[in-house]
């Protein structure tokens, strides 16, 4: 089955991406993004995402759908961590199921390029000297 | 009429509210909104703002309706 869901629990990785598999994939290909440290030589003691919500979920199921168009997989879970997450917290979890590895792997990184792109979620870094909101890449 | 409009991020973070309503005249595209918003929070220039009428991408031609939910932020950076 496929899933998109917002939360602000922690994301158990092994029950999302077990949670996409049907008897006919042979494969699940797994991303696990999670909170960096350091970017560039900026430190970050923790983020916070918010999102707009009844949007966010519509565009991530348009993206399961799109996804599921372009290419050979049978089932798409994405879940996103709303809140305040610490370093090394798991943000997302994108997990494609397929009959083959390759498509899984390519979908998957078309799912998290088009998410960071068009799912309305923001993200802002607490710096020990300051907190910005990222702007993403522009739509 | 009537139109909700809500910020999220750094939009919110400007306009200092997450959600106001507003009363517009009729026939007015969303552009008209932001012009309005946009005097009276001149610093919303600063980033590029996207915008989202009734939960659906738009550019900004679009005529807003009597109850529309409008949406304005900056580009957005999950994952």
């Amino acid at each position: 089955m496929d899933f998109a869901e917002l939360t602000t629990e922690p994301l158990d990785i092994t029950s999302i991406a077990r949670r996409v598999v049907p008897p006919e994939c042979g494969a699940t290909v797994t991303l696990d993004g999670y909170v960096r440290k350091f970017t560039k030589e900026r430190e970050t003691l923790y983020l916070v995402y918010e999102a707009y919500e009844p949007m966010a979920f519509k565009e991530m199921q348009k993206l399961i759908d799109e996804a599921k168009k372009q290419f050979e997989i049978l089932n798409v879970g994405i879940v996103h961590r709303l809140g305040k997450l610490e370093i090394g917290e798991t943000s997302v979890v994108i997990s494609v199921a397929a009959p083959h590895r390759k498509a899984a792997f390519a979908a998957c990184e078309w799912l998290i390029r088009e998410l960071k792109r068009t799912v309305p979620i923001w993200k802002k870094e607490v710096y020990a000297d300051g907190e910005e909101w990222i702007e993403g890449e522009n739509l | 009429m009537q139109l909700r409009v809500l910020f999220f991020g750094a939009t919110a973070d400007i306009v200092g509210d997450r959600e106001i309503r507003l009363a517009v005249p009729a026939e007015r595209p969303v552009s008209a909104i932001l012009h309005l918003l946009l005097m009276e929070h001149p610093i919303l220039s600063r980033s590029k703002l996207l915008f989202a009428l009734n939960q659906k991408y738009v550019t900004g031609d679009e005529i807003i309706c009597d109850g529309d939910e409008l949406a304005i932020f900056t580009a957005v950076s999950g994952g």
